[in-house]
């Protein structure tokens, strides 16, 4: 795109790049409808996630969505479980999930959420200034991620990743957000986010 | 906060960067890597608009079409055009001895190779999934050095093999530089005296650095041997150059964030001769001698070198080069150029263009160069000018990592 000649060659990141190598010859080519029921496999079919830790997609910020699935395909975020799905994807296809997946009417897991977690991650959210870039409805905005009605597990997972900074490819705005937080502000927390 | 770049385009944002949003009345006991548990950032006391946060960069770059090429302005008889283009994130950029100019970035963790082929570019990734690559250094024989946050790497006669670039020499460990990342994205370049000079930035916004660690510039032999501390106290330097005629090294400050919409102001500074090692302020000093409101001692400016010009405030002050090419006016001989990223902690943008610092006896005078790429009235930017380079024609090529484009700047006017 944009007149960017991409070649994929053995670099710092030898395996990444060899993976994208081989498979990009296979799978270039895969229809947009393909695509998102791939992804529905496990994050949904509506973009709302019924399978533990995986987060939910509908109602994402298209640009946040995009940038995760730039970092991922450079080998920048690094997920395992993803890399089949992303290691081919074209600019064009990332523009057009991003769309597709904020387009999409969030709804909140079946998870059970306990009022008295969320008045305290309520709290604890105000203290830590969620809402500066979170937004105060917790809809995210611009790079920042869709908080509201994210399943609990997996908020609670991406949090503790932050905490110990085992998110690759994160700046350090969350690090420094989440600094000293105990895993009871954790639960807090993500039983806040789910109810909003 | 409106800029530009909002949703609904085909632009897009990467991570948040820079400085910490902290509740100040929060009380931390844990330390993760990355992060120093003391920063005193204090928005509360600063009077600021809370809600303020960086700027987020691109992951994709804008179209040809979409480039602000017609917004840059300039003295009368120079010219602006689009030099290259669709390499996002790309920031600091070296030229190898034949010709191909490389380009590091931050969060897209690439390293770009941009050819020059019959007057059109072309460009390659020739390395991706680092952790922030911003340090890129051309060595002897021509060899490239990769500088990401947590590794150092050389690819040796990397112009010969730019489409199989192969495995780099690793040399990281012989580096041995700090692991944390807040402010720890590399600037590197070879000084005249051939050694590597390399920053070390202050690991928070304001809090007590471990001097033996953070706020440094230091230098090494190539293999990374020979360490020593050539300027302490520096905050979060991300651009240098050395003084054609004197030698000395110059370098750019950023100031700390969270401390009032006029500043303090970021700084150009000077390493004297013979003044290697000394201390530049931080974190009690800022700017003319501003003691720090939030991280006190008695006499903080005591011994403290004061800057040879203030660069503006918040202004992110990035890439500096003294020009030495014949193209320009004679005017503009050994001045040199700083590109301004552009600010993020003030309300009223400010910045986001290139200046020019024209230097005598240790001082400088700043004058605008490149403007155009912020609308004050609206408040609103379209580009962030970062890195600077001086081509063989003597024309000068300013990165804007906002965009993914490269501008050429040239001067057919009278001489």
């Amino acid at each position: 795109m944009n007149g960017l000649k991409r070649q994929w060659r053995p670099s710092a990141v030898g395996l990444a790049a060899v993976l994208i190598l081989s498979s990009a010859a296979v799978a270039q080519n895969l229809p947009l409808t393909e695509r998102i029921q791939q992804c529905g496999g496990c994050h949904g079919e509506d973009g709302n996630s019924q399978i533990e830790k995986v987060p939910s997609l509908a109602g994402q910020p298209e640009f946040f969505t995009i940038n995760q699935l730039v970092l991922m395909r450079e080998g920048v975020r690094r997920i395992e479980a993803m890399m089949p799905f992303v290691n081919d994807l074209k600019d064009e296809d990332i523009l057009a999930l991003a769309k597709h997946f904020a387009s999409l009417p969030p709804k909140r897991s079946e998870e059970a959420v306990d009022p008295a977690l969320v008045n305290r991650g309520a709290e604890i959210a105000e203290a830590r200034r969620c809402a500066s870039c979170h937004l105060p409805s917790l809809a995210g905005q611009e790079q920042m991620p869709r908080l509201a009605k994210q399943r609990i597990d997996y908020m609670i997972y991406a949090l503790k990743s932050y905490l110990t900074d085992s998110r690759t490819g994160a700046d350090t705005a969350m690090t420094a957000a989440i600094l000293g937080a105990s895993d009871a502000d954790i639960a807090a927390l993500a039983h806040y986010a789910a109810s909003r | 906060m409106t800029h530009r770049f909002s949703a609904g385009r085909t632009t897009l944002l990467a991570g948040a960067v820079g400085s910490l949003i902290l509740a100040s009345s929060a009380v931390f006991a844990q330390q993760p890597p990355g992060l120093s548990p003391l920063d005193k950032s204090n928005p509360k006391a600063s009077k600021q608009d809370g809600n303020l946060k960086p700027h987020a960069t691109p992951s994709l770059a804008t179209p040809a079409e979409k480039i602000p090429i017609d917004k840059l302005k300039l003295p009368a008889g120079f010219k602006a055009e689009i030099w290259s283009h669709g390499h996002p994130g790309g920031r600091t950029m070296v030229m190898g001895p034949k010709g191909t100019v490389f380009m590091g970035s931050r969060i897209i963790g690439r390293v770009y190779a941009i050819t020059d082929k019959n007057g059109k570019r072309e460009v390659k990734i020739i390395a991706q999934g680092l952790t922030q690559p911003n340090g890129l250094a051309i060595g002897k024989d021509g060899a490239l050095y990769v500088l990401a946050i947590n590794r150092v790497l050389r690819y040796d006669n990397i112009e010969d093999k730019l489409d199989n670039p192969g495995d780099p020499v690793e040399l990281t460990k012989e580096f041995n530089l700090p692991p944390e990342i807040h402010h720890n994205w590399k600037y590197a370049d070879f000084g005249p005296d051939g050694k590597l000079y390399i920053q070390v930035g202050a690991n928070c916004n304001i809090c007590e650095i471990n001097p033996g660690v953070h706020g440094q510039i230091r230098r090494y032999n190539a293999d990374g041997s020979g360490m020593e501390i050539v300027a302490r106290g520096v905050r979060n330097t991300v651009g240098f150059d050395w003084h054609p005629v004197t030698k000395e090294l110059w370098f750019t400050d950023n100031g700390r964030d969270w401390a009032g919409d006029a500043g303090p102001e970021d700084e150009l500074n000077r390493v004297a001769k013979g003044q290697e090692g000394a201390n530049y302020g931080f974190p009690y000093c800022h700017a003319n001698g501003i003691p720090d409101p939030d991280v006190k001692r008695p006499s903080p400016c005591a011994g403290v070198v004061m800057p040879a010009a203030l660069t503006g405030p918040h202004s992110a002050g990035m890439g500096i080069k003294f020009y030495t090419g014949e193209m320009f006016p004679k005017a503009y001989q050994n001045v040199a150029f700083i590109a301004r990223r552009g600010s993020w902690n003030k309300a009223d943008k400010y910045g986001y263009d290139v200046v020019l610092a024209r230097t005598s006896d240790g001082k400088a005078k700043i004058e605008p160069f490149l403007t155009g790429l912020l609308d004050q009235k609206k408040n609103e930017f379209y580009g962030r000018p970062t890195y600077l380079l001086q081509m063989k024609d003597g024309s000068m090529l300013v990165s804007d990592e906002q965009n993914g484009a490269i501008y050429r700047i040239s001067y057919s006017g009278k001489k």
